[in-house]
């Protein structure tokens, strides 16, 4: 994989200010959107979508909702997620080298997601514009490359075409070529018919997986705080990901023997605290004991996955690593003079998002007993501040 | 590389002699310079430190523009203590009365020499320590900018960090100044019967 050679460093505590300091303060600046205590205790006092808008317009979402008619959790995601994007672009505008290229490649992991979606879809036979609606706006390419991604034919000779004349030329297209051509190399028959034969989501996690390394790569290229803060949310976000891996492969193809070392084994990430040996007993488990065994020596994520395991109140894995991802991105987002914060200001508005629209739900279907169960950004009753 | 030694009297034997050679008032005009200009570089530097975090923290919470030049002001200080001492240097530098092109006999070299040594580092001092102020005074103040914009009751108790800051660069011109007191630049010899 090629990846970008940062053309200079990030600049330290010293030096970091003369290209990247406006962009930094305001992105801080922004650090004021996010929902406070005392907006979620509102929200979760509301009895209907009506009082939710109401009390949206108290905070940084009022200008946004001011001009559209928003009145489901989906709408308010909507109008969220456009905000979000709005503001990245915004940011992104505002960048020199190396920190645009840093958050390119923020966006490329929405690319991925996009193309899978529209590929998906497009296999799925469903109608074109319903799946543009879809597609993450942090993630879209021109609105043409975007049609001509589901015209193509489902035949090799199709996928090499999508490949050739599409996917090549777009920011992601060097992930595309590297699953080719692990593919090709690993099957014995033509190249391009792999992307017919392996399914979606697992096409999906390989091209996720180059693009953390990637990202990776180039992270520790830059060096400096940045490498060091932003090294440290990849580990994470790298191990998760081989967990998460692992844990919806039981029950599917994916855990059989033969696919267990063939397959499931190149899903992994190369890099992150369980890599290498703990990567090495993971590609072993068959069924959660056993995975819950292999996480035994890494105590952070033994503590997590002894949260999904007692299986008492409410908390799923994906909860435990939402809180744990919201502290270090929290942590990531408050030290100066690096770049993970942009990444992490991201990641944490997202969730904040995602709680946006777990509230909504909650009022919508009248759960109010499940309403407290989200991961607060910024909050000072966190756990970790207490 | 090493080559023979050069027995000619016109020979530079090292660096001693290279520096014991420069004249004593070249030496002091480069403690001028590095006073000032190694101060200016530590203005400069904090205050980009500075202005670029304040800009962009401005954007979302325009109260904070005002209030946050105090670190700009606080960066400047470092380059006016730079001037001060600039100015006091360079009006010890006298020019010697005789129009000759030689020193005058009994001409007070120990006196002559200290001056020059003594208001070379004086500058340095200050240019230094100024340099170093001027950097932490930058990057408090740009800290101070975005902790103003999300909480304000933060920059008062940054600012405290910022005066300490700003401090490193008064010890600088307060040594700075004792150091240079006693140069003086003779302009006459002392005693002029030397050959009588």
């Amino acid at each position: 994989m090629a990846t970008p050679h940062p053309t200079r460093g990030t600049g330290d505590l010293t030096t970091f200010n003369i290209q990247h300091g406006f962009a930094e303060a305001l992105l801080r600046g922004m650090r004021s959107s996010f929902l406070k205590d005392a907006d979620y205790h509102h929200l979760t006092q509301c009895e209907t979508l009506d009082d939710v808008k109401l009390n949206l317009t108290e905070t940084d979402y009022a200008d946004v909702l001011a001009d559209s008619n928003a009145m489901s959790p989906a709408a308010f995601q909507k109008v969220a997620v456009e905000k979000l994007v709005c503001e990245f672009q915004y940011l992104r505008t505002q960048t020199v080298e190396p920190l645009s290229t840093f958050m390119d490649f923020i966006t490329f992991e929405y690319m991925i997601e996009n193309v899978m979606l529209l590929l998906k879809g497009a296999l799925g036979g469903r109608d074109i514009n319903e799946l543009l609606e879809q597609c993450h706006p942090l993630g879209m390419f021109k609105e043409s490359t975007m049609r001509s991604i589901p015209t193509f034919e489902n035949s090799a000779r199709g996928y090499q075409d999508l490949y050739q004349t599409v996917l090549v030329d777009t920011p992601v297209g060097p992930y595309f070529a590297q699953f080719l051509m692990e593919s090709a190399s690993s099957r014995s028959g033509g190249s391009y018919n792999v992307l017919a034969e392996v399914e979606i989501e697992i096409i999906k996690s390989s091209l996720i997986k180059y693009w953390l390394e990637d990202f990776y790569n180039f992270t520790m290229k830059l060096g400096g705080h940045t490498a060091e803060i932003m090294g440290e949310l990849l580990r994470v976000r790298a191990d998760s990901n081989a967990i998460n891996i692992t844990l919806n492969s039981f029950g599917t193809a994916l855990n059989e023997p033969a696919m267990r070392t063939s397959d499931r084994k190149r899903l992994y990430p190369g890099f992150g605290h369980l890599y290498p040996a703990g990567i090495a007993n993971l590609s072993d488990v068959t069924d959660e004991e056993e995975l819950g065994r292999a996480l035994e020596p890494f105590p952070q994520y033994a503590a997590v996955w002894n949260i999904h395991a007692s299986g008492h109140g409410d908390k799923t894995i994906d909860d435990a690593f939402y809180e744990r991802d919201v502290q270090m991105l929290e942590l990531a987002f408050e030290s100066q003079f690096h770049f993970a914060s942009f990444y992490a200001y991201v990641k944490l508005k997202e969730q904040e998002i995602r709680n946006l629209v777990w509230v909504s739900e909650c009022i919508l279907q009248q759960q109010k007993d499940e309403i407290q169960n989200f991961v607060q950004v910024f909050s000072q009753n966190a756990p970790w501040r207490k | 590389m090493s080559s023979a030694q050069c027995a000619s009297e016109y020979c530079n034997q090292g660096w001693s002699e290279v520096l014991t050679h420069m004249s004593p008032y070249g030496y002091a005009s480069f403690g001028v310079a590095f006073g000032l200009g190694l101060s200016v570089i530590g203005a400069a530097w904090g205050i980009w430190l500075t202005g670029s975090s304040l800009v962009g923290a401005a954007i979302k919470a325009p109260r904070i523009r005002s209030k946050n030049l105090i670190s700009v002001i606080f960066c400047e200080a470092t380059a006016i203590y730079g001037v001060i001492m600039a100015i006091i240097l360079t009006n010890k530098i006298k020019a010697p009365e005789t129009s000759g092109y030689y020193l005058e006999d009994g001409w007070d070299y120990n006196g002559y020499y200290y001056a020059g040594y003594g208001m070379f580092s004086a500058g340095l001092s200050v240019g230094l320590t100024n340099i170093a102020s001027g950097i932490s005074v930058g990057i408090a103040g740009s800290s101070c900018a975005i902790a103003d914009a999300q909480d304000s009751s933060l920059f008062v108790k940054i600012l405290i960090v910022e005066i300490f800051a700003s401090a490193l660069g008064i010890f600088g011109i307060i040594v700075g100044i004792i150091q240079s007191n006693a140069c003086e630049f003779p302009t006459f010899a002392i005693s002029n019967n030397y050959n009588n």
